[in-house]
């Protein structure tokens, strides 16, 4: 049951992966979430391959729940903003 | 100051009406209250107003719709085009109106997503995936907020 995935359904994935990314209350986290997502997609650009695309699509959709569940999470045990954010 | 001044004629005049006459004391006590509470009240609005200012003395992003004064086409072309020059891929390029992000520019479709993401950004407002696809140049994405603002040359 292998589905074609379109073009538009992954931007769309990547764009609100970014965005999920970008509620990180804590720098680092934001960070890395960001370069990991962009870096991720990136690296995987040129998959032809039907399965792999699933695969990776799957593994996107995985990750978009797992980001969701770890902001609301830092939500809760929020600290100060470092330094470097506080430019202002 | 001003305060000082109300509270002093409000004594005085409960100095010089108190013997001769009751009511209109009462009346004129309750108009130096409100009197108060209104320069009480223009004065949170005055701080908040500053407050607000040294906030967002950097952009001139303007959320709600009110009495605002609209951007015009032209301030609209210069913040697309400084959002564009920010986003780094695009800092080194020679950037025009007219250059497409994807063929004269080198950017791929998820590059374009993250310039559509910072546009989006810049003028509060979302951007469909189906419009965005179509906003290949920065003179499209300055037509589209156009429209979107009801903007008009």
């Amino acid at each position: 049951m292998v589905s074609n995935i379109s073009k538009t359904q992954i931007l769309s994935i990547y764009k609100s992966l970014l965005r999920e990314s970008e509620k990180f209350s804590n720098y680092n986290f934001r960070s890395y979430a960001i370069r990991r997502v962009r870096d991720a997609f990136k690296e995987h650009k040129s998959l032809t391959d039907k399965n792999l695309i699933n695969k990776e699509y799957q593994f996107a959709k995985d990750n978009i729940a797992i980001i969701k569940r770890q902001v609301v999470i830092g939500e809760m045990y929020k600290t100060e903003k470092l330094v470097i954010e506080n430019q202002q | 100051m001003a305060a000082a001044n109300i509270v002093r004629s409000a004594f005085n005049g409960l100095l010089r009406k108190s013997t001769s006459y009751r009511i209109p004391v009462v009346c004129r006590l309750s108009t130096v209250a409100t009197v108060q509470k209104f320069y009480a009240v223009k004065a949170i609005a005055k701080l908040s107003y500053q407050v607000q200012n040294g906030v967002y003395a950097q952009s001139t992003r303007q959320y709600s719709s009110g009495a605002q004064s609209k951007p015009s086409p032209q301030q609209i072309e210069e913040r697309v085009m400084k959002v564009c020059r920010t986003y780094d891929k695009l800092s080194g390029t020679k950037l025009s109106v007219d250059s497409h992000f994807m063929n004269d520019l080198g950017l791929d479709s998820l590059d374009h997503v993250e310039v559509i993401m910072a546009m989006e950004d810049e003028f509060g407002f979302e951007i469909p995936d189906s419009d965005a696809e179509r906003l290949v140049r920065p003179k499209d994405i300055i037509q589209y907020v156009a429209d979107k603002e009801d903007i008009y040359e």
